[in-house]
């Protein structure tokens, strides 16, 4: 267990320490997240699992300051996180683009928002649209697009203004089974591209293991990380992986996990 | 930590009375300390004064003006319902139609009042014909929405199970319309008085709408406010009356 | 490929058949009936009566259609403004929504004697007016339209650390423009009512004056083609706002329908 004291680590880029979400309901307090210490070294993959309505998103939001931390700390590059910073970037489950502009207009409403230089950044999101197989499509719109594509061009707009961190909210969680593996692919190849630092919320097992370096899984009651499993799959990983024992050993473990504190949530009385 | 949610309810209620209180103290302070005629501006004190001297006649009044926009109300509730119904029963018959009675919407049907006392004369007949008219279109088209939005899986599952065209309408047609009618008739609510006072404005010798102008007339402002917030009580009462009622079905279907 | 051709025309061919044929029976029957000319006039005798009048009929058209225009504009440019005044922030707009919406449901039609007194018989009060009734629709459709915007959209916009500012030009405004476009379309004909409202009970000019004065003077046939003029006039103003929306959902380039994006 981190102390709050403790000085951050050399190549350590994000850190929890006992970070509290508590919402004020009708009903009374709901503890969305509950103490979770944890830490991200720079350019690592974490994964977050967890069942839904388990807080991952919460806390993935708490990282990236856009929902407010009751109690506790978040640091991100040593600092405390309060608001939100343009080191990050984020990816949320819908793809979130403005229906109005077109593919590239979209990719670059960060550098115009940020008012960044135009001319040196188009060039740039015309090389990522082509990355993720989008060239050609730059002057669609978002609705003549497939919801893959669409997701595709929000990681084109999420890394476009070169953040140090990406933050993916179960990005690829409202698409079809596979086009999520060859956003999976996708997502892999432009990683190891940029080594972003890459924090990633799914309750996708096979999803957390193919992606990530490390899966922190994460229990619904209380709403706290419960194990932290390091997944030793050399990359670069391609989709043949998902075949070796090793992966499926990984996953049945994980699936214990998460039973297993399943079952543990349900013999306690619940949290009040 | 302070009850957050406690707090905001409480906002939601207090913060619009507070801005209301505030308006009217305004108005008081204005209107006394800068001694402004009553004519152009009487003081809320005043509008209350007249309000409780002149309750009976009043309520004279607005007997008149209410009975005949709560008929009207209910006049194009019918009318709609008729309408939409005629309209979602055969797709010539609509095809033929809609178009024209939504072109029809566009223009200023208000500027139509005078022909309505030139074919029914000046009585109540023809104020209700004419606000029925101006009324009537909001209930029709929500209707006509509302059973064409119905659930085709729901259509099918109940044909499945062999239910009767009767039973079809009955349980899954009407609940998917009820809120689209209830809709309409919220919009008519409001309607229905404004095409009555349209009417007691150019014909009546009675009703809240010939009072206001025969007291604008002779410039007693504070008499055509109390006759206002009558007015206002008669079309929010409507409006809520309607609000009770969509609240009552929808609890007797379960919707 | 006729089945085909007839099928793409139907939805258009209908609905004009049916206008011709009621005006043909409307035509037909006044004749066949005898019907007093009083109480209802052919088109014939419409259309002849508005040629006849024709030179007067434009002059009385002149301060409606300018009264309209103005009164619609003013009430656009304010309805805007509190609707985007309204949703700034989240106090004021529990302190306010709850008034706009009771106005929204009042017969706000009664105040009209109430112009006549503070701003007289002239067309001040019945711009006024005009402006008055037409606010209250546009100002409901901003607010809710800047209210409709994508709370993901929202959400990317802080994460990206926008400025309100850029925020409710870049997305609110954008999001806002389809829901504020009902209800411009709703405030035009509101406008020309206000203003024919105003022309009924001041009785000084205008298409409304002469709608009261033709049919106190029995002239039937001078109301309907009044009544017909101006329905030229709602016509051509809505039809100025369409063309407006078309244009600018021709420039979104996505399909919008009447609640906003698909």
């Amino acid at each position: 267990m981190l102390s709050l004291s403790e000085p951050a680590l050399p190549g350590e880029c994000i850190r929890a320490e006992k970070a509290w979400k508590i919402y004020d309901t009708a009903k009374g307090p709901v503890e969305a997240v509950a103490g979770v210490s944890f830490s991200v070294r720079r350019g690592e993959f974490v994964a977050i699992l967890g069942p839904s309505g388990c807080g991952k998103s919460t806390l993935l939001m708490m990282c990236g300051g856009l929902e407010a931390i009751t109690a506790g700390r978040i640091s991100v590059d040593g600092a405390p996180i309060a608001c939100p910073r343009t080191s990050i970037g984020v990816m949320f489950q819908e793809s979130t683009l403005l229906p109005w502009k077109s593919v590239l207009d979209n990719v670059m409403f960060p550098i115009e928002l940020l008012h960044r230089p135009r001319r040196e950044h188009m060039a740039r999101a015309r090389e990522l649209l082509s990355l993720v197989g989008l060239s050609g499509f730059e002057s669609h719109k978002p609705h003549q697009l497939s919801g893959g594509m669409r997701q595709r061009a929000a990681i084109c707009r999420a890394l476009v203004y070169d953040p140090d961190i990406l933050l993916m909210d179960e990005p690829f969680s409202a698409l079809d089974a596979i086009t999520r593996d060859e956003m999976n692919d996708a997502l892999l190849d432009i990683w190891t591209r940029y080594t972003k630092t890459a924090l990633f919320v799914t309750h996708s097992i096979r999803e957390a293991v193919y992606l990530a370096d490390r899966v922190l899984v994460m229990n619904r009651r209380p709403a706290t990380i419960v194990a932290d499993i390091a997944i030793p799959i050399p990359r670069p990983r391609d989709p043949s992986v998902g075949e070796t024992k090793l992966f499926n050993e990984l996953c049945s473990t994980l699936r214990g996990m998460i039973e297993h504190s399943h079952r543990a949530a349900r013999d306690v009385t619940p949290y009040a | 930590m302070p009850d957050a949610t406690g707090r905001e309810r409480l906002l939601t209620v207090a913060l619009p009375t507070g801005t209301a209180v505030a308006f009217l103290a305004v108005w008081q302070a204005v209107a006394t300390l800068w001694a402004i005629p009553a004519v152009i501006l009487p003081a809320p004190s005043d509008i209350v004064r007249q309000l409780v001297g002149s309750w009976g006649e009043l309520l004279y009044q607005a007997s008149f003006t209410g009975a005949e926009a709560l008929a009207a109300c209910v006049l194009s509730g019918i009318v709609g319902i008729l309408v939409a119904a005629m309209l979602a029963s055969s797709t010539p018959l609509r095809e033929m139609l809609y178009p024209n009675l939504v072109a029809f919407q566009l223009i200023p049907k208000i500027a139509l009042a005078p022909l309505f006392v030139i074919w029914l004369g000046i009585d109540a007949p023809s104020r209700l014909a004419f606000s029925t008219f101006i009324s009537f279109f909001p209930v029709a088209i929500g209707t006509l929405t509302g059973l064409q939005s119905t659930n085709p899986n729901a259509i099918r599952l109940c044909q499945s199970l062999t239910a009767s065209p009767s039973q079809i309408f009955r349980h899954v047609q009407v609940p998917y319309a009820l809120p689209f009618f209830f809709s309409g008739m919220k919009v008519a609510a409001t309607l229905s008085v404004i095409g009555i006072v349209v009417g007691e404005f150019i014909s009546s010798k009675h009703g809240l709408g010939s009072y206001i102008l025969l007291a604008g007339s002779r410039a007693e402002t504070a008499r055509i406010f109390a006759a206002l917030v009558v007015l206002c009580v008669i079309g929010l009462a409507l409006y809520g009356a309607i609000a009770w009622l969509e609240l009552r079905v929808r609890r007797a279907w379960r919707g | 490929m006729a089945a085909i051709r007839w099928r793409a025309w139907r939805p258009i061919v209908l609905p004009l058949l049916f206008a011709g044929a009621l005006l043909l029976a409307w035509q037909e029957l006044t004749g066949w009936l005898a019907v007093s000319p009083m109480l209802l006039v052919p088109p014939s005798a419409i259309w002849s009566v508005l040629v006849q009048a024709w030179p007067v009929l434009l002059a009385q058209s002149w301060p409606t259609l300018v009264n309209s225009v103005v009164g619609f504009l003013l009430a656009s440019g304010l309805g805007i403004a509190l609707g985007g005044a309204l949703v700034v922030s989240r106090r004021v707009e529990q302190a306010f929504w709850p008034h706009v919406l009771i106005f929204q449901l009042i017969p706000k039609v009664a105040v009209a004697p109430l112009f006549i007194i503070w701003l007289g018989m002239g067309p001040t009060s019945r711009l006024a007016f005009a402006v008055f009734l037409s606010f209250f629709p546009i100002a409901v459709s901003a607010a809710t339209g800047f209210r409709a915007a994508d709370p993901t959209a929202l959400r990317l916009c802080r994460s990206l650390t926008a400025t309100t500012w850029q925020t409710f030009l870049r997305v609110r405004v954008p999001y806002a423009i389809p829901h504020i476009f009902a209800g411009l379309k709703v405030g035009v004909t509101v406008a020309i009512i206000g203003v024919v409202i105003g022309e009924f009970v001041t009785a000084q000019e205008g298409l409304g004056y002469i709608i009261m004065f033709a049919s106190s003077a029995a002239q039937t046939a001078l109301v309907f083609a009044t009544i017909a003029l101006l329905c030229g006039i709602g016509l051509l103003l809505y039809g100025a706002v369409a063309l407006g929306e078309w244009f600018v959902r021709r420039w979104y380039g996505a399909p919008i329908s009447a609640g906003g994006f698909e």
